[in-house]
């Protein structure tokens, strides 16, 4: 597949495939980066919420007296003060009805959730009144359920009066294929498999500081990842038009997903500032963020899988259970299960897969986005599913990989949920990672030859990650397409202003790569705005790795216009035909004359200065828009109840070389292989930084975070780091990364992307490599993390069972 | 339950060579007095629990987590924050901060100011061996980077700084 990228180019040295270094640097580096907490404004007061510490209960009532009466405090409110505000929007029909008032009434269902919320002038009396309010606090507590047996057991308390149950959508397709698969197999097998509840757990907790200027327009910062979205809803919940609230994210200290929603307190605080006339800030605090920032991963699948004696699979039924906490999030946290099953089959032609997804409610934090959306939960399944298969045929596990991977040659090949993979590296990123992976295997077991202690294994991933995916299977709202304006002012200089957003990416340095490139200019004429909903035109935002393929695609729009309307300026002042009139480094020029250029500056003071020197009848400005909405995106299933919800799909392969103490369970990830293929990279060391930290948080899920909760009483076990445990620099390895290009070919530059396909393979690597690893006793891992307490048990289990001589 | 009045107290410090004088709340942290009383916001809050290293400044020499230190603890101290690392100049960065931005060794940046001040508090050559480095780097969380790129920065760092061209973990 060959792309016309050149013609896009006009610039000489090109910047687009360059590590040209970030421009977002040198703030935080200084001290001067500004991040929503950092922002002051005359006469701000500092709100902070009032959070249930009951998991289920009816508030009997809230006394605020004593909050009141202290020194400093300025307010209290609970939710009947905010009536007058409209319920969070409930988009998509097929889910359980969810009733989200920005302040919790009347009833509250998980610990955490906000119910009052308390305004002074600093926030050490506001936390004061806020303790006032909690101990104030009368509760009835009501039957809790804490996990997904408690919540789908016959007489489970039910979270909402009016369900039938705690069950809030179920699919069942039904696959006369599947069923065929496995009538004619050899052999099932039945086994369940877990992802723990994890959290996106950016660096910067959430805030909001909002004011209103005196014309009543209303300003808000957020640190979201998607201002407009927050406008929008902003807007709908306080009744007011549009184009009278502002959204600007300020710096953004990460996301991870956990910041695509609108919560509570970003409607709350803005409410606040217009019912006291006063800037209000919000910063939340890290204990809030645990519990009050959404969750997500916890899923449970249950699979039966058919196989022949040749390690062929032929068919898998795999019933996928999402717990969705207690569901009351916008947006709803439904979406990343079906995204599991759609990609569980990974790079693997496998479509005899036949996939039931459920969504469960229990009082727990909401689950949500987090960075890798359901993938790497498929991918740990998927990935166990064939370790399995190979262990019991006695077929290796590289060879029956091989066996299954896609090739090149089955491209477009369309996925057993509709995922149409358009382009791929799948079998040679594979062989790639072996290569790469046989040397760090010899080095472990050299390693370790004197230690009769240590197993060394191995452990494989092979999986695919959609990118730019549709947000109106997610939102019930939104679809998938963003803008991007691009002007060229009389000094010849150029802003790009697009709906991406920037929270760490390096999108500013990306979009001025592209346009300088585009316009044949230095990136550092580029002048980027982003993230500010009256300075940039309407977009999602950054979330599912959507930012290089939505800004590509939204620029190349833009400045495609904005050239064709440059070189008929440039051709009126040449005395040229325009058709004769070429872009190349920042001048117009006759190709192949000697004759004089003009150049940007020329062109841009023409157009919006000296406006007598535009051809005869061409309006004035140098100013162009361009939405972009990917061709093959799509929103809705078709009759056959397939879709593709993404307008491309990266791949990749990872492999881990793992060693296990077997006296203390102990294991330690001695090298890790990542070979992936995002299709066109515009700045490769954007795009490993997107690798290691994407490989880090898979890292913390495979083997040390779990967000635990009290079965009896649905509490929180942890409420700090120091119980939830990211991964420091002395547990996360060294990552050996290597690329392939395979471009998009239906997307402009080739561009794909590559924001979460780096979560996605540790869990299946680490469970399988710490398998192998201990295959002597069978050991067969089927749940993360995968932890020293979750190993020595597993080898205990295998040795009563009489599988093996475990100490 | 009730909420008791708080003192007051007067509090002296100079924080990067400038000297300030506040009366504050006995019960201000060091953090939010270097934040919201100085303006210095270049000092972050990743957790306020002593546990993620963000709000990391040097007081009188030594890296101090600024969330577990009182305002009224560093009465009459010197402390250093990020604000102070750069040479003046409008493009200036100090070597560390030059080698975390040649290294890509931030992305969103809100754990950065710890870790250059982490940094800064050490003698390299205490600290320069692999396995040493990621230990010292461990009391200073990120979620962005994988810590891969951090310690390539600081490996380049401080093999410039002894002219060694040291070893290169990254």
């Amino acid at each position: 597949m060959s792309l016309d990228i050149d013609s896009h180019i006009r610039h000489s040295s090109r910047h687009i495939g360059r590590s040209v270094p970030r421009r977002e640097d040198r703030g935080p580096l200084t001290g001067k980066g500004r991040y929503v907490a950092d922002i002051r404004l005359p006469g701000m007061l500092e709100v902070v919420f009032v959070r249930s510490v009951e998991a289920h209960a009816r508030i009997v009532s809230i006394d605020t007296a004593e909050a009141e009466a202290l020194d400093g405090v300025v307010a209290v409110y609970t939710g009947a003060d905010l009536a007058e505000v409209e319920t969070f929007p409930d988009y998509i029909p097929y889910i359980g009805p969810v009733t989200q008032r920005p302040l919790a009434e009347g009833r509250v269902r998980y610990v955490g959730a906000a119910y009052a919320a308390v305004v002074a002038v600093d926030r050490y009396i506001a936390e004061d009144a806020a303790t006032l309010i909690a101990a104030g606090t009368v509760y009835e507590p009501l039957p809790t359920v804490a996990d997904l047996d408690q919540a789908l057991a016959p007489d489970a308390p039910k979270l909402f009066d009016d369900w039938d149950s705690n069950c809030s959508f179920d699919v069942a397709p039904h696959k006369p294929e599947v069923d065929e698969a496995f009538e004619h197999a050899d052999h099932t097998f039945t086994e369940t498999y877990v992802s723990q509840r994890q959290t996106g757990l950016p660096m910067e907790t959430r805030g909001v500081v909002a004011e209103v200027a005196a014309d009543g327009t209303l300003t808000v910062w957020s640190s979201t990842q998607s201002p407009h979205m927050v406008r929008t809803t902003v807007a709908l919940m306080l009744g007011m038009p549009e184009p009278q609230v502002r959204v600007i994210h300020p710096t953004v200290g990460g996301g991870f997903g956990t910041k695509t929603h609108t919560y509570p307190e970003d409607i709350v605080v803005p409410w606040i500032a217009r019912r006291l006339g006063t800037p209000a800030r919000w910063i939340e605090d890290r204990m809030e963020n645990l519990v009050a920032s959404v969750h997500a991963r916890e899923q449970r699948h249950t699979v039966e899988v058919a196989y022949d004696d040749d390690g062929t699979v032929r068919g898998v039924r795999c019933a996928s259970t999402l717990d969705m906490g207690s569901g009351e999030i916008f947006m709803p946290g439904t979406a990343p299960v079906f995204v599991t099953n759609a990609c569980i089959t990974g790079g693997y032609d496998f479509p005899n897969m036949e996939a039931r997804t459920t969504g469960v409610v229990t009082n727990k934090t909401p689950a949500g986005a987090y960075r890798g959306f359901g993938i790497p939960e498929g991918a740990l399944v998927m990935e166990r599913i064939i370790d399995r298969v190979a262990r019991l045929t006695g077929t290796d596990r590289v060879a029956l990989r091989r066996r299954m991977l896609l090739r090149p040659e089955q491209m477009p090949y369309v996925m057993h949920g509709g995922g149409r993979l358009d382009s791929g590296s799948h079998a040679e990123s594979f062989e790639r990672a072996l290569e790469l992976t046989a040397p760090a295997l010899q080095r472990a077991r050299s390693r370790y030859a004197d230690d009769p202690d240590v197993r060394v294994g191995v452990g494989y991933c092979n999986y695919v990650e959609p990118t730019s995916p549709s947000y109106h299977l997610t939102t019930g709202h939104w679809g998938g397409g963003d803008a991007a304006t691009v002007r060229v002012d009389p000094d010849g200089s150029v802003r790009v202003a697009a709906g991406v957003s920037e929270l760490g990416q390096g999108n500013v340095t990306a979009a001025a790569q592209l346009a300088a490139d585009m316009l044949g200019v230095s990136p550092d004429d580029v002048t980027v705005v982003l993230g500010d909903t009256e300075r940039a035109p309407y977009g999602l935002g950054s979330w599912g790795s959507r930012g290089a393929m939505m800004l590509t695609g939204s620029v190349l729009l833009a400045t495609e216009r904005l050239v064709d309307k440059a070189r008929k300026i440039a051709a009126h002042m040449l005395e040229a035909a325009e058709a004769d009139v070429v872009l190349t480094d920042g001048a117009f020029h006759v190709a192949g004359s000697s004759q004089p250029s003009v150049g940007w500056a020329e062109v841009g003071t023409a157009a919006w200065v000296r406006t007598v020197d535009l051809p005869e009848g061409m309006e004035a400005g140098l100013e162009t828009s361009g939405f972009y909405h990917p061709d093959n995106l799509e929103h809705q299933l078709d009759d056959t109840g397939k879709i593709n919800a993404a307008a491309s799909w990266s791949n990749g392969t990872h492999i881990g070389v793992v060693s296990v103490r077997v006296s203390t369970g102990e294991l330690r990830i001695e090298d890790y292989i990542i070979v992936h293929d995002c299709g066109t990279v515009i700045n490769p060391a954007l795009v490993e930084g997107q690798v290691h930290g994407g490989v880090a948080q898979g890292i913390a899920g495979a083997m040390y975070e779990h967000f635990q909760y009290d079965p009896d009483t649905a509490n929180p076990r942890f409420a700090s780091f120091m119980d939830y445990l990211v991964p420091t620099c002395a547990e996360v390895p060294h990552m050996e990364v290597d690329h392939f290009e395979s471009p998009a070919p239906e997307q402009p530059l080739g561009v794909k992307g590559c924001g979460e396909g780096g979560t996605v393979g540790p869990p299946a690597v680490v469970a399988g490599a710490v398998s192998d690893a201990l295959s002597e006793w069978d050991v067969d891992l089927t749940e993360c993390p995968v932890t020293p307490v979750a190993v020595r048990a597993a080898i205990r289990a295998a040795a009563g069972s009489g599988a093996g001589a475990g100490s | 339950m009730t909420i008791e009045a708080v003192s007051e107290v007067e509090v002296q410090l100079t924080i990067n060579g400038r000297n300030h004088r506040h009366r504050v709340p006995s019960r201000l942290l060091l953090s939010d007095y270097i934040r919201d009383t100085v303006g210095l916001t270049g000092t972050h809050l990743g957790c306020e629990h002593g546990y993620c290293g963000a709000c990391t400044v040097i007081v009188d020499g030594d890296a101090v987590r600024s969330c577990l230190m009182l305002a009224v603890q560093a009465d009459g101290a010197e402390v250093r924050t990020v604000e102070d690392l750069a040479p003046t100049g409008p493009d200036s960065l100090s070597p560390m901060q030059q080698a975390f931005h040649d290294n890509h060794a931030l992305q969103c940046g809100f754990c950065t100011a710890g870790f250059l001040m982490t940094l800064e508090s050490v003698d390299p050559d205490r600290w320069r061996e692999p396995e040493r480095m990621r230990e010292l780097l461990s009391g200073n969380l990120c979620r962005c980077t994988g810590y891969q790129n951090i310690v390539a920065a600081v490996s380049e760092a401080w093999s410039e700084y002894d002219g060694n061209g040291g070893s290169n973990d990254g």
